[in-house]
């Protein structure tokens, strides 16, 4: 393995890897702007600048202040290299912290401050800027330039979800290079020259893609800014947790940013895995989390249309037990959730097992138009976990259960999740029953044709796994607290099993996780 | 720290050392049914707060160092008003003592009432005044010199009983030896020159700089929002004050909050040896033996 000195640290690397790359694989931070692992090299910012201290020493004329003879004198200095396109050879020791390269660093964001706006205040990158950080980790001198400073469009409308601010673009060129060969879209370009310039879109077009958000998301200053965040919240009240986004069946990993104190998401970022996306998200992707603040059923309820009432927890188990007893077991009908968790899942087929129903259903959302880059073309995150669940039993789809409703096949219904039917009239068939079981995270069209419809917690709120359409199974944290009396499906499960005198087999997570993987075993 | 700015602090500590002396004392005398010294210590102290008014803009709870300098420079007159207090001081201390120490009742209920041995005065980690007054001659100013006070000429006043009577005179003399100082430190302050480290990275820049650079907006934002980011490590730094050794631990983890820090209050220690000073006595001698200990609650448990 060939390998190089970086700060007195030898890291090995791949022949053809820069030293930005293989610094950044061993974990070590080489401050730079306009470098991305997952964009191409532009080495514009010049941040990166480290010096090479083996081999032939190139060196740059230079004039330097003679404080004896009070004028300036040739000296000459070394040329400094940048790391991200410098390529990485045997034997090559670099360094990015001697006192040339540390006067290259203050002087590099001295200039990229030099027309900054003094936007701190209302901009939304602070806390998380790299202009910030880089200041006072590299520069901290004030400024030395009288005039005005230079001024360009501010608030730029480019597109439904970005605003652009010219005066704050260091132009470094990551979104357009994002947009060039991840978005496979040219739709970003510079404009003007030296001082004047500014990202521009194409002619007639706006920023419309799949991916627009990602930009947001490369730009390391303020100057691409979400308008779905914008303004809502200062970065250092937000914690982050760990979780895979519900879209689609590509199952990006995402971190959460919610605020403790009021409970409340504010965004999702993509989290980097090499396997499945990458370092990117789609904005449909990217807006998911909107759905765990709308709509929710929070509180049981009985009855339907005008007779629905509120219940306890309790008595809407005993009522939903005794509606499930009413039904003869041959023509119930248990529909398993492509939205909800392999856990969640797994515990209603047990249920469906114990009870001796053998009709199962897979209740999900309707195949939509993926692509080459992320999105995958089935819409739900866990059609393939909720198949696995139930290894080996056929799932028939809604469309099925509707036509089974319609011919008298199916009596009573006990249904997994709120993504059975976009509209409440697909499910008309359902009113004419009198034993519909809703657990449901959200109010939908399921639960509103519901008897009884019972909460459960949604995404964020409870840990689990999705298994996405390449069969990884990724597992989620939970990141929000349950509401209160709403329970993870699993464990309301349990507990419905319970009443209807069956053990589930299981007391917690665990216990759960436990039977999955016996059961992928006796699948083998 | 710039030199001018370690003799400010100089001259401001000794001051407060000043009036912190005046108070002890004068409310000595005081619980002892000597209200006239009382008032007339006082009225020194005013004209010493009205300096730290003009200085700081509050007459006790300053708030007035930072980090790597002070809050505000020196204003135009600090020296004149300075020097015009000095002489005051002496006097009044002067005519307070008169009508103190040749005082029978004042002397029957000072002098050999709440003696605090030397030994105890050490097991129990007293300094300052109270250590003093027993013998022991330890001064943080000389013992581990900071700020300039090696440059100064001054001495060091010593009891030999640890009575009340002991550590109301070292406290005068203190007075004394404090003027002395801020006479010297008068003559040898530069009268230009940085009163701040000259680093946005420690110091908040301008307020004017704050609105209208970014350079300055950011070294303020950083400041305000993620404190100033200390090295790893620990470290004790003790100073000499009005109670005696003011120290503080400080561990930090790299980051801009401290991980723990810890303050050594003097009269916390002083306190704890009162009990040795009271016992055997009087209840009538708990009032001058626990004024001379001159504890200070919020210094004490803060």
């Amino acid at each position: 393995m060939p390998k190089f000195t970086l700060n007195g640290k030898e890291i090995a690397f791949e022949p053809g890897e820069t030293v930005m790359q293989a610094a950044w694989r061993e974990g070590i931070e080489i401050p730079h702007y306009c470098w991305h692992p997952g964009l191409s090299v532009a080495a514009n910012c010049r941040m990166c600048l480290v010096q090479v201290e083996s081999g032939r020493q190139m060196a740059m004329p230079q004039l330097v202040f003679d404080e004896g003879k009070g004028e300036y004198v040739p000296a000459t200095k070394p040329k400094l290299q940048p790391a991200c396109q410098l390529a990485a050879a045997d034997g090559m020791v670099v360094s990015s912290t001697n006192e040339q390269v540390k006067r290259a660093h203050a002087a590099v964001q001295e200039f990229l401050l030099l027309n900054h706006p003094v936007d701190c205040p209302i901009c939304d990158q602070a806390g998380e800027c790299k202009l910030q950080d880089y200041y006072y980790e590299h520069q901290g001198t004030l400024k030395r330039k009288l005039t005005e400073p230079v001024h360009k469009p501010k608030g730029v409308r480019f597109g439904p979800t970005i605003i652009y601010d010219a005066e704050r673009c260091i132009m470094c060129t990551r979104c357009i290079r994002f947009c060039d060969e991840v978005a496979k879209d040219h739709v970003l370009d510079m404009r003007e020259r030296g001082n004047k310039n500014e990202i521009v879109l194409a002619p007639g077009r706006k920023l419309d893609h799949e991916y627009t958000l990602m930009t947001e998301h490369v730009c390391p200053v303020g100057a691409l800014t979400s308008r779905d965040f914008r303004f809502k919240a200062r970065v250092w009240f937000l914690k982050s947790g760990q979780s895979i986004c519900t879209g689609c069946a590509t199952g990006c990993n995402t971190h959460v940013d919610y605020d403790p104190r009021y409970g409340k998401v504010y965004r999702l970022r993509p989290r980097d895995n090499a396997d499945v996306n990458q370092f990117w998200m789609c904005d449909d992707g990217m807006m998911t989390y909107t759905r765990q603040h709308t709509n929710r059923l929070l509180t049981p309820t009985a009855g339907r249309g005008d007779e629905r009432t509120p219940v306890g927890e309790d008595e809407a188990l005993d009522l939903a037990a005794d509606k499930l007893r009413s039904v003869d077991v041959s023509k119930l009908a248990v529909v398993l959730s492509a939205q909800h968790s392999t856990e969640d899942n797994l515990a209603l087929g047990k249920l469906a097992a114990a009870l001796g129903a053998d009709r199962l259903y897979l209740a999900a959302l309707g195949d939509w138009e993926g692509d080459e880059i992320l999105r995958s073309d089935d819409q739900n995150p866990n059609r393939a976990g909720a198949t696995r669940a139930v290894s080996g039993a056929g799932l028939k789809s809604v469309e099925d259960l509707l036509a089974d409703v319609q011919s008298g096949a199916v009596e009573g219904v006990l249904a997994l999740g709120w993504a059975t039917a976009e509209k409440l009239e697909e499910l008309r068939p359902l009113t004419a029953l009198d034993a519909v079981v809703s657990l449901s995270s959200h109010v939908a069209a399921l639960p509103a044709v519901a008897c009884v419809a019972i909460p459960v917690a949604d995404t964020f709120e409870v840990g689990g796994s999705f298994v996405n359409e390449k069969g990884i199974a990724q597992a989620f944290e939970s990141v929000l607290p349950l509401p209160a009396g709403v329970e993870p499906a699993w464990k309301t499960i349990a507990a419905l099993a319970r009443k209807l005198g069956k053990d589930l087999g299981f007391e917690d997570l665990r216990g759960l996780r436990q039977g999955l993987l016996d059961a992928a075993e006796a699948a083998q | 720290m710039p030199e001018r700015c370690q003799y400010y602090r100089v001259i401001l500590g000794e001051l407060a050392r000043i009036a912190d002396h005046f108070t002890s004392n004068g409310a000595s005398a005081m619980e002892l049914g000597a209200f006239t010294p009382f008032l007339w210590l006082l009225k020194v102290r005013d004209w010493v707060w009205d300096i730290l008014e003009r200085e700081t803009g509050a007459r006790m709870t300053h708030s007035f160092g930072r980090i790597g300098g002070m809050a505000a420079p020196p204003t135009l007159n600090f020296k004149d008003d300075v020097r015009r207090v000095l002489p005051e001081v002496h006097k009044v201390v002067k005519e307070a003592e008169i009508m103190l120490i040749r005082n029978r009742i004042f002397l029957d209920r000072m002098q050999g009432v709440g003696v605090l041995t030397k030994e105890h005065a050490l097991s129990y980690g007293c300094t300052g005044p109270m250590a003093r007054s027993t013998g022991i001659p330890y001064d943080v100013r000389k013992d581990h010199p900071y700020l300039v006070y090696d440059r100064f000429d001054f001495d060091v006043p010593v009891g030999e009983d640890g009575d009340n009577w002991d550590r109301f005179m070292v406290r005068f003399e203190e007075i004394r030896q404090s003027v002395r100082i801020i006479e010297q430190a008068i003559e040898q302050m530069p009268d230009d020159g940085p009163i701040n480290v000259d680093d946005p990275r420690i110091m908040l820049p301008e307020k004017d700089a704050v609105y209208t650079t970014i350079e300055a907006t950011i070294a303020h934002f950083k400041l305000v929002m993620e404190g100033l980011r200390v090295p790893k490590g620990e470290v004790y730094s003790f100073i000499e004050g009005g109670n005696g050794e003011l120290g503080f631990h400080i561990v930090s983890d790299g980051s801009g909050t401290p991980y723990r820090v810890r303050v050594r209050p003097p009269c916390w220690y002083n306190l704890a040896a009162a009990h040795e000073m009271l016992i055997g006595g009087m209840i009538a001698d708990i009032i001058p033996t626990f004024g001379s200990v001159n504890m200070i609650g919020g210094e004490c448990d803060r």
